[in-house]
């Protein structure tokens, strides 16, 4: 009797085996609106092929950890993946390469931060990149212009906040990833920049400095407690026409127009980043689709990533709230009367700049973070914060090596 | 000829063993696999690289996350402790209605300890939290009221909510304690003309010692391991002002993919905690 009981299940695993093996491809999507249109395609895929589709679905957060652990271990768990752009060039060694180039109607910053070792290794699903958001209806009736340089938007915080008896300017300051994708923009355009060309930390320049002075300055316009900001604060703001001015991202767009959600449905523009001593360019935040080396089935895997990213079903995707990674679907004139962002982002997107490309940006970016906080909480003076970071982003550095 | 002997078959040694062993093997594969495997492999890890344990004295955020992990363990605890056992003694001293009253104050923990970060990040919210909207209402300037986005208030903030959440816990130990006091020596001491603070003193809390004890330990694990409420709350934020050690743990393990480091300061924590538990023993003991 005993025996049977363990011969039993030995048995039934023999014959499932011996089964033959259901097409199906395991996808992990990150939880949000990113993912939920990359969910709907693929069981329209899925559908249409024969393939059992299976989505895990994760906090952002989550799918990174879950991700490279998989690609880590190749263990195979995964056939598709969605990628932030900057986990790229950690995740790179367990991607498979694309079997063909993606052509050119892509936009040539999202292709530029899918290659690694000279081949291409995942195509861009989402093509967001940060982006000015302003009151044109204020600016309008204080007789200003569109802010093009970080001092027209001092001078629009200071004029238009105090007459107005609202926030002249709300970002995100949240030690992290917030507080380093809001001062990104800032420490471009002032000329200064994380690693120079030899990887070596730049962060306490005097264009550095000079950048976290200026957004201390616009903090004297943000609401209090703005160094625990996230987006869901910055944007609430916003919402609720308590801020005049802030970086965001794209996917945001679509609530500052819902009348259920916003007190400034058509009161906002969306332009492009300030410039100061150069042209102003926004953090790129492209999501990429990418097949683990590891998959089991990378033919089926292929075959879904090209037919995902294609014109038809980017179309597609972007009408269910993804901004685009092809410009053909950016310039579609019925989508171009449907989303009024469209040609700012597309502008937007073509001179986004990339984070740093470096495995250890993670690292690299939770120590900045920490730092910029500290000076936007007042806890730290900006050039004390900014030596301290550069020398921990050099020890960083120094134990990769 | 002795057929008999040659035709009995050796039984084979795993036969022998005793039935249950085989009904327990199920179970014992998977603590091996996911208990003692984990266990050996992550001393590997840690120790593989002795590196990684040099490398703590000098981390500065690790330092940081070790004295704020100290300063929310001290304070919550004895905020807990203090606050719990007032209450279990309050409703027990309650001739009616006390288990209305214990229901009542159990919600806090019944909540998951994300769900409610989640409501009190929302409370907190400077510009259209509840909290700074009541104040507003009383007249109070709240513009200096930034809670969890304070650089000094934020770790008293999420002191305040794991002490909302966990006193609770207190409260249904001691309270247990409380109840499973034999009435007789309580009874000889009122006879013998102990007054209240005397009765307490005296004789309630030196037979509630173990249930204190085991409380504090249950409690003090747990705060030097809280990561939830602080993930939710501020992400260790603003800066590191509530960077604590299990966060930094999680940071390095899963964002960093620096598995070893990670390991080591998880060994330390182990060790600490270790450290922690047995000096808070002999002290209860001593007393």
């Amino acid at each position: 009797m005993l025996r049977l009981a363990f011969l039993a299940p030995v048995v039934w695993l023999l014959c499932s085996c011996n089964r033959a093996p259901e097409k199906s491809l395991t996808i992990a999507v990150n939880a949000g609106v990113e993912g939920t249109a990359l969910k709907t395609a693929a069981k329209e895929w899925g559908a249409a092929h024969g393939v059992k589709i299976e989505v895990v679905e994760l906090p952002y957060a989550n799918l990174f950890e879950k991700e490279q652990l998989d690609l880590s271990s190749r263990t195979g768990a995964y056939d598709v993946i969605m990628i932030d752009d900057p986990w790229f060039p950690r995740m790179a060694d367990g991607l498979a390469a694309l079997p063909h180039e993606p052509d050119a109607d892509f936009i040539a910053s999202c292709v530029a931060v899918t290659r690694a070792g000279g081949k291409t290794l995942a195509l861009p699903y989402v093509g967001n990149s940060q982006l000015f958001f302003y009151r044109k209806d204020l600016f309008a009736k204080y007789k200003m212009d569109a802010p093009k340089t970080w001092d027209d938007v001092l001078a629009g915080a200071k004029k238009i906040g105090e007459s107005e008896k609202m926030y002249g300017y709300v970002m995100r300051a949240a030690a992290g990833n917030a507080v380093v994708a809001d001062f990104m923009p800032l420490l471009w355009a002032f000329g200064g920049d994380v690693l120079d060309a030899s990887q070596k930390p730049v962060v306490d320049s005097p264009a550095a400095i000079d950048a976290l002075r200026f957004m201390l300055q616009l903090g004297k316009y943000s609401p209090p407690g703005y160094a625990g900001f996230n987006a869901d604060e910055v944007s609430a703001h916003l919402l609720q026409s308590t801020a005049l001015m802030s970086i965001n991202w794209p996917a945001w767009i679509a609530a500052m127009d819902d009348p259920a959600k916003s007190k400034v449905v058509d009161k906002i523009d969306f332009i492009p980043m300030p410039g100061e001593r150069a042209p102003g360019v926004g953090e790129l935040g492209t999501w990429l689709i990418a097949v683990p080396a590891a998959s089991k089935h990378s033919a089926d895997a292929f075959d879904f990533l090209f037919w995902s990213t294609d014109a038809p079903q980017q179309k597609q995707a972007a009408l269910r709230g993804n901004p685009p990674t092809r410009r053909s679907v950016f310039q579609s004139p019925d989508l171009v009367g449907k989303f009024r962002a469209f040609p700012a982002q597309l502008a937007a997107l073509e001179s986004a700049r990339p984070r740093p490309r470096t495995k250890l940006w993670n690292e690299i970016e939770n120590t900045f973070g920490i730092y910029l906080s500290k000076a936007n909480a007042g806890a730290m003076d900006p050039a004390a914060a900014l030596h301290a970071a550069s020398e921990e982003i050099a020890q960083i550095l120094q134990r990769a090596r | 000829m002795n057929t008999r002997v040659t035709s009995e078959k050796p039984r084979h040694s795993w036969r022998r063993l005793p039935q249950g062993f085989w009904w327990t093997l199920p179970s014992i594969v998977v603590l091996i696999a996911l208990s003692i495997y984990p266990m050996i492999y992550s001393v590997r890890l840690a120790f593989g690289d002795l590196g990684n344990f040099t490398r703590l004295i000098s981390d500065r955020t690790f330092g940081i996350a070790t004295v704020q992990t100290i300063v929310l363990t001290a304070v919550a605890l004895a905020a807990e402790f203090v606050l719990g056992l007032a209450l279990a003694l309050l409703v027990d001293s309650l001739s009616r209605a006390k288990s209305i009253f214990r229901a009542g104050l159990l919600v806090p923990m019944l909540l998951p300890p994300v769900v409610a970060a989640v409501a009190w990040r929302l409370i907190y919210n400077p510009q259209f939290g509840v909290l700074n909207g009541t104040l507003r209402q009383l007249g109070v300037n709240t513009s200096a009221l930034t809670w969890t986005n304070g650089h000094n208030s934020a770790l008293l903030s999420v002191i305040v909510v794991d002490i909302w959440e966990w006193t609770p816990f207190l409260f249904l130990l001691l309270s247990a304690g409380l109840q499973a006091i034999p009435p007789d020596p309580i009874e000889a001491a009122r006879i013998d003309g102990a007054g209240p603070w005397r009765l307490f003193r005296d004789v309630t809390l030196p037979l509630l010692k173990p249930t204190i004890l085991l409380a504090l330990l249950l409690r003090a694990m747990d705060l030097v391991r809280i990561f939830d409420q602080i993930f939710i709350l501020t992400q260790g934020g603003p800066g590191t002002a509530t960077e604590t050690v299990s966060l930094y743990i999680y940071r390095t393990a899963f964002r960093f993919s620096n598995f070893g480091y990670a390991a080591a300061m998880s060994f330390v924590l182990l060790a600490a905690t270790m450290l922690f538990s047995r000096g808070l023993m002999r002290v209860m003991r001593a007393r």
